[in-house]
């Protein structure tokens, strides 16, 4: 693995705190991922996982804390601009619009940053004819990139399952994120599958793209991980490399639980 | 699957309408193949039908009991060019809107005020109205489309009430008496193009004006629509119809585009409501009731919500089928809320659905097919769990 500890910080979130109700999911969590690196968010189900990833693309404003990306707060902004100042995710359970074809899937992300509104549209100017096409472009041009070029025009919901989960990072690069975060990516793949994927994650972040991923594949996590932390009851309970995490007593703890003479 | 669902007592009824509704599919699958020589060549013939279609011998058949041209221009010309601009909220971005009849009304109104009070004429009056018909349906939006499914339907019903009752009830603009004497839009031609027609000389007896006005305005707006559907709006249309948390999350911004459908709506009925209170001459507040959004709205959903060739179909048999059948008197309207049942048992999508509405349709449950974001049963699950 690169050694990329000396990146610059892309996302940082300080002391988040976050609470339904009386229920605390996250708990004065600081987290800091860097500019190139391939970070892996673990823990046990219900740890906060899916929690950050929803802190960091608004879909949750914080009860406290901060939120930075690229040095600028944002938290409490829409998540729509959010996605704009490039924040891409896909989602534990697919969230494609199933009744699109691939292509108009990864259109919508690109027209994130269209500007073409109903008079451009509905008069058919240059300028909005200059966008179909070059979005198009990209579409097709990421479609390629993930593995599915060949299924451009299928609906999203006859895809098969890998394809899919490829399509959604396809139409999440396509909003041209500095950060993606990635939801449990490899869920449900064999294991041809979850090697192309491994390999897909490396292109992204060789191609530029921070990655952020939440994955319970521990091979997957082991091999393509910079740094790695660990989550349990909404605390952070472990940091590092990958190497170092594996061993850290308190994540196996958190996995396996305490050891019967510890109690 | 349908038999399955005999002991309902429809299943005899269900395959002969599905015999009835194949062809539509079939001509829907052919039609989005089919090369663009075709289609222009289909539009021309259409365009060359609707002006053709206000003549005698049509009307024989069509209307025996009443004057066709008449009827052309409303309720059956009304209808279309308002299922059309209902379509765009309704159809397009999935927005149930039980008062649309309010941008109707609103449009009717500005004409009639600024053509009796300031002597405008037609021209300039539509323009106006388009654009504070298009203002009301953001000042509507803009609290209410914070709301979804079942909550908007109610305040934009509520709505279209309070437009009409606040008419009913502001003496200056004439109160439960309504406007008298609106001036005709200005001639634009005396030509007469076959003996007895002056296609742009807008009169009191002939309707047929009247009629061709309201065909450029469907073709301008049919053209302006399918457009946005096509390019980027339509697009994002589609990813909030289909779920709206991840099309935020995509970059789109939602809200700004559901008032933007709400707003050419709006636009597209005030369209309408102009050239209605300009033929009219008198417009009352009776003209706007509530049964007449619920008409559109079953226009729009009885054609296949989503899909202009086949809203156009459905506001032309609402608007037509009540007329020709007058014979029936009384069970008329019995009749038609009867065909309209039988319509939503047995092919819930509407006659002329689009793949991609049909395809909703067949995924969710009840009103979710229709455009409308009620909870469903198998409501979706929270952007995801924890």
């Amino acid at each position: 693995m690169s050694d990329v500890t000396g990146g610059r910080a892309l996302l940082a979130l300080d002391q988040i705190t976050m609470r339904f109700g009386g229920v605390v999911a996250i708990d004065g969590l600081d987290l800091e991922v860097r500019q190139g690196e391939i970070f892996a968010l673990i823990g046990p189900n219900g740890a906060g996982k899916t929690t950050v990833f929803n802190l960091v693309t608004g879909v949750y404003q914080p009860t406290a804390g901060r939120v930075a990306f690229d040095g600028r707060k944002i938290n409490g902004m829409k998540r729509f601009s959010v996605t704009k100042r490039g924040i891409a995710r896909t989602f534990q359970n697919i969230r494609l619009f199933h009744n699109m074809s691939a292509l108009e899937n990864v259109l919508v992300g690109a027209d994130a940053h269209h500007r073409t509104g109903f008079i451009g549209a509905g008069l058919g100017l240059p300028w909005h004819r200059r966008e179909e096409r070059e979005g198009r472009a990209l579409a097709r041009e990421l479609l390629d990139f993930v593995g599915i070029g060949h299924r451009t025009e299928e609906w999203a919901k006859n895809l098969p399952y890998g394809d899919q989960r490829r399509l959604e990072i396809a139409r999440a690069l396509a909003t041209k994120p500095k950060l993606l975060l990635l939801d449990e990516p490899a869920a449900g793949m064999n294991p041809a599958e979850k090697r192309s994927l491994q390999q897909l994650i490396r292109r992204i972040c060789d191609a530029g793209t921070t990655v952020l991923l939440i994955e319970h594949d521990m091979g997957l996590v082991m091999e393509i991980s910079d740094r790695v932390a660990v989550l349990d009851f909404g605390q952070k309970i472990a940091e590092g490399r990958p190497a170092e995490v594996q061993n850290n007593p308190a994540v196996i703890e958190a996995y396996l639980g305490a050891p019967a003479d510890a109690s | 699957m349908s038999h399955s669902k005999n002991t309902t007592g429809i299943g005899p009824v269900r395959a002969a309408m599905r015999k009835i509704t194949t062809p539509f599919d079939e001509m829907r699958d052919w039609w989005g193949r089919a090369p663009g020589w075709v289609r222009w060549t289909v539009y021309g013939l259409v365009i060359v039908a609707a002006l053709l279609a206000p003549s005698d011998s049509v009307g024989a058949f069509m209307s025996p009991e009443s004057d066709w041209a008449t009827i052309l221009f409303y309720p059956i010309g009304v209808f279309v060019l308002l299922a059309i601009g209902l379509n765009v909220v309704v159809g397009q971005a999935g927005l149930l809107d039980l008062g649309f009849v309010a941008f109707f009304a609103i449009g009717g109104y500005v004409m009639a005020v600024i053509g009796t009070e300031l002597g405008w004429n037609f021209w300039e009056i539509i323009v106006v109205a388009v654009l504070i018909s298009s203002l009301s349906g953001i000042i509507l939006g803009a609290p209410t489309l914070r709301l979804r499914g079942d909550y908007l339907a109610i305040v934009t019903l509520g709505f279209g009430e309070i437009v009409r009752l606040v008419a009913q009830n502001t003496d200056a603009i004439g109160g439960p008496r309504g406007i008298n004497s609106i001036p005709h839009p200005p001639d634009m031609s005396d030509i007469e193009i076959i003996p007895d027609l002056q296609p742009f000389t807008y009169g009191v007896i002939d309707p047929r004006p009247y009629y061709y006005l309201l065909v450029a305005l469907c073709v301008l707006v049919i053209i302006f629509a399918r457009r946005l559907e096509k390019s980027r709006v339509g697009r994002a249309w589609a990813a909030i119809r289909e779920d709206e948390d991840a099309a935020e999350i995509m970059g789109v911004p939602t809200f700004r585009f559901k008032l933007l459908a709400f707003a050419i709506g709006a636009a597209i009925g005030g369209a309408t409501g102009t050239v209605f209170a300009a033929k009219m001459i008198s417009i009352v507040p009776n003209n706007f009731p509530f049964i007449l959004s619920a008409t559109i709205l079953a226009a729009v959903v009885l054609g296949g919500s989503g899909n202009l060739p086949g809203v156009i179909l459905g506001a032309f048999l609402v608007g037509w089928l009540p007329e020709r059948f007058r014979g029936f008197e009384d069970y008329r309207v019995l009749l038609f809320g009867g065909v309209l049942v039988l319509m939503m048992i047995v092919r819930p999508q509407g006659l002329l659905p689009s793949r991609q509405r049909s395809a909703e349709f067949a995924e969710g449950s009840g009103m979710g097919g229709m455009g409308a974001e009620v909870a469903t049963p198998t409501a979706k699950a929270e952007v995801s769990s924890r």
